[in-house]
């Protein structure tokens, strides 16, 4: 585990960044996008999760990714080379085999970007970006975080009350079911009541009132601002290289491609720019306190 | 009051011109513009952004009605409680209260809350157990059984509903609202080719987690929606908080 670069940038900057690679990478079916795509997904999440994240890449974007791989050619049928016959006489063909193991790659590039997201987007980042907006939506997500953690101690200490004052006598299921459902009709009752004293208390400390601010604890300084023009440049020029095809490639009828040129190169390196900006972020910082400690 | 009245249904208003410019003018548009320009083939893209479109209009009109902070808190404690309930039952697959929730929450604040407390509760949950190309279609599965409960036994005078069409509603709602959407979502998410076979797989391989599912929604509201409803009743009738 280390201390995240880019965990500590404007959620704005975070957002742009996930919107920017995930629209991207769901968009264009391109082996190289694809592969870059899944590469920075991997290298970042290892980067923030350490160990556990090469074991969680394995064990469920893996097999994810076969069945993904597995079900294209079965159903798809269109292409031209024909590698062999299946039981039912449709024919699967090399474009639908490949196809298929670039989408599941795909797939797997987004599940682990998604990771990445809940990682770094946590939820007072999403009050930070669409308090403003919708407030009331925001209010009652945030006031939801709050409860479910509040209701699982709850239940806890009903659950302890209620052994004390009845204790289910014997080990017969129905008696813990019965338990069980004490317990759960208590705290609901109480999760109930005290959302009521909840809101006579905002009420009153002025919630509604014209003027207020909802706290937040980001600031959008100069860094955040370089970080957003990097991400724009370099997201406009990925999307101007797909548009212009200088970054192309299509499986069917048969697999065409745009050869590697200077604009294919350029428009495949922009991207990887973009996808590599939170590990590019980690490097920076390791850089820079390499040389801070090697000048004490 | 006249005047909150007026308000509430200018709101109303705008949520129907809202929803109607979505169905009949943007999802079409983004349909057009996926078979015109993109070919017709990135269907995981152009089915997530109809989800999201589609989830707008009732977000918007939530939050536009402006609910009255009684109102607001205690769905957010029923948000919880969804929430809950499904982090405990997390080891056993597709069998969770949270749907029960939802439709009972549907049923005692009206459609449009219970759509956003669907929506709500498979979002917050996605954050304990992932967020995901899935989360959107999460959404908006549990969105609408919320809604669709709100629109059948949501009654304005507060009495209950009965329990019996309640969860012959719930089960069917488990398996064909969920399980539909659900099943549909792995087709888009596969990025495949779609059409009638490969729906057919994917609903044949999801119908015993669609069977879970169901019996648990039947089961959890055959528990919880009697004692919940009436939990819920008291305090409408002790505070009044839904009647706006």
């Amino acid at each position: 585990m280390r201390r995240d670069a880019f965990n500590f940038v404007h959620p704005a900057v975070s957002m742009l960044f996930f919107l920017f690679v995930t629209l991207i990478t769901a968009f264009v079916l391109h082996p190289v996008i694809t592969g870059i795509s899944l590469a920075a997904a991997c290298v970042y999440y290892i980067m923030i999760k350490g160990k556990k994240g090469v074991l969680f890449c394995l064990s469920f974007a893996l097999p994810v990714m076969l069945l993904v791989a597995v079900i294209n050619p079965l159903f798809n049928h269109a292409g031209t080379r024909i590698l062999f016959y299946l039981w039912n006489g449709n024919a699967v063909t090399l474009e639908a085999v490949l196809y298929g193991v670039n989408s599941a790659c795909m797939f797997a590039a987004l599940i682990i970007w998604c990771a990445c997201l809940t990682s770094v987007m946590s939820a007072d980042k999403y009050v930070c970006l669409f308090g403003g907006l919708i407030p009331t939506l925001s209010l009652l997500f945030s006031m939801v975080l709050r409860f479910v953690p509040r209701l699982l101690s709850r239940i806890r200490r009903v659950s302890a009350a209620q052994l004390g004052v009845a204790p289910p006598i014997g080990k017969s299921p129905v008696k813990g079911v019965k338990h069980g459902l004490s317990v759960v009709s208590v705290t609901v009752s109480w999760a109930l009541e005290s959302a009521v004293n909840m809101s006579d208390s905002m009420k009153s400390r002025g919630y509604g009132l014209k003027g207020r601010t909802s706290y937040s604890l980001f600031r959008f300084d100069g860094r955040d601002l370089v970080l957003t023009a990097v991400l724009v440049v370099s997201f406009a020029a990925s999307c101007a290289a797909c548009a212009l095809k200088a970054v192309w490639f299509r499986y069917y009828p048969s697999i065409k491609f745009t050869p590697p040129g200077f604009f294919p190169i350029a428009g495949c390196a922009a991207f990887a720019l973009l996808c590599f900006v939170p590990v590019l972020l980690n490097v920076k910082e390791d850089i820079t306190w390499r040389i801070l400690r090697s000048r004490i | 009051m006249p005047q909150s009245e007026e308000k509430a249904k200018r709101a109303r208003v705008l949520g129907v011109i809202a929803s109607a410019l979505v169905l009949f003018v943007l999802v079409p548009g983004v349909i057009a513009l996926g078979v015109a320009v993109w070919d017709n083939r990135k269907y995981f893209l152009i089915s997530i952004l109809i989800l999201i479109l589609s989830m707008l209009p009732f977000f918007l009109s939530f939050e536009r009605r402006k609910p009255s902070v009684r109102e607001l808190v205690t769905l957010a404690a029923m948000i919880a409680i969804g929430v809950a309930g499904r982090a405990a039952f997390y080891m056993v697959p597709q069998f969770k209260p949270s749907a029960a929730i939802t439709i009972i929450t549907g049923a005692a604040f009206g459609a449009g809350p219970g759509f956003v407390a669907g929506a709500m509760i498979a979002f917050v949950s996605n954050f304990i157990f992932g967020q995901g190309p899935w989360t959107p279609w999460q959404m908006e599965a549990m969105g609408v059984m919320g809604f669709l409960a709100g629109l059948l036994f949501y009654r304005r005078d507060g009495r209950l509903p009965k329990l019996v069409p309640l969860v012959i509603y719930g089960a069917a709602a488990a398996f064909l609202v969920y399980g539909i959407i659900a099943d549909t979502s792995t087709i888009f998410t596969a990025n495949s080719q779609v059409s009638w076979q490969t729906l057919l797989a994917a609903y044949s391989s999801g119908i015993v987690f669609n069977l879970i599912h169901a019996a648990a929604t039947a089961i959890f509201l055959l528990i919880l929606a009697r004692p919940l409803l009436k939990k819920l009743n008291r305090i409408r009738v002790k505070y009044g908080i839904l009647e706006a």
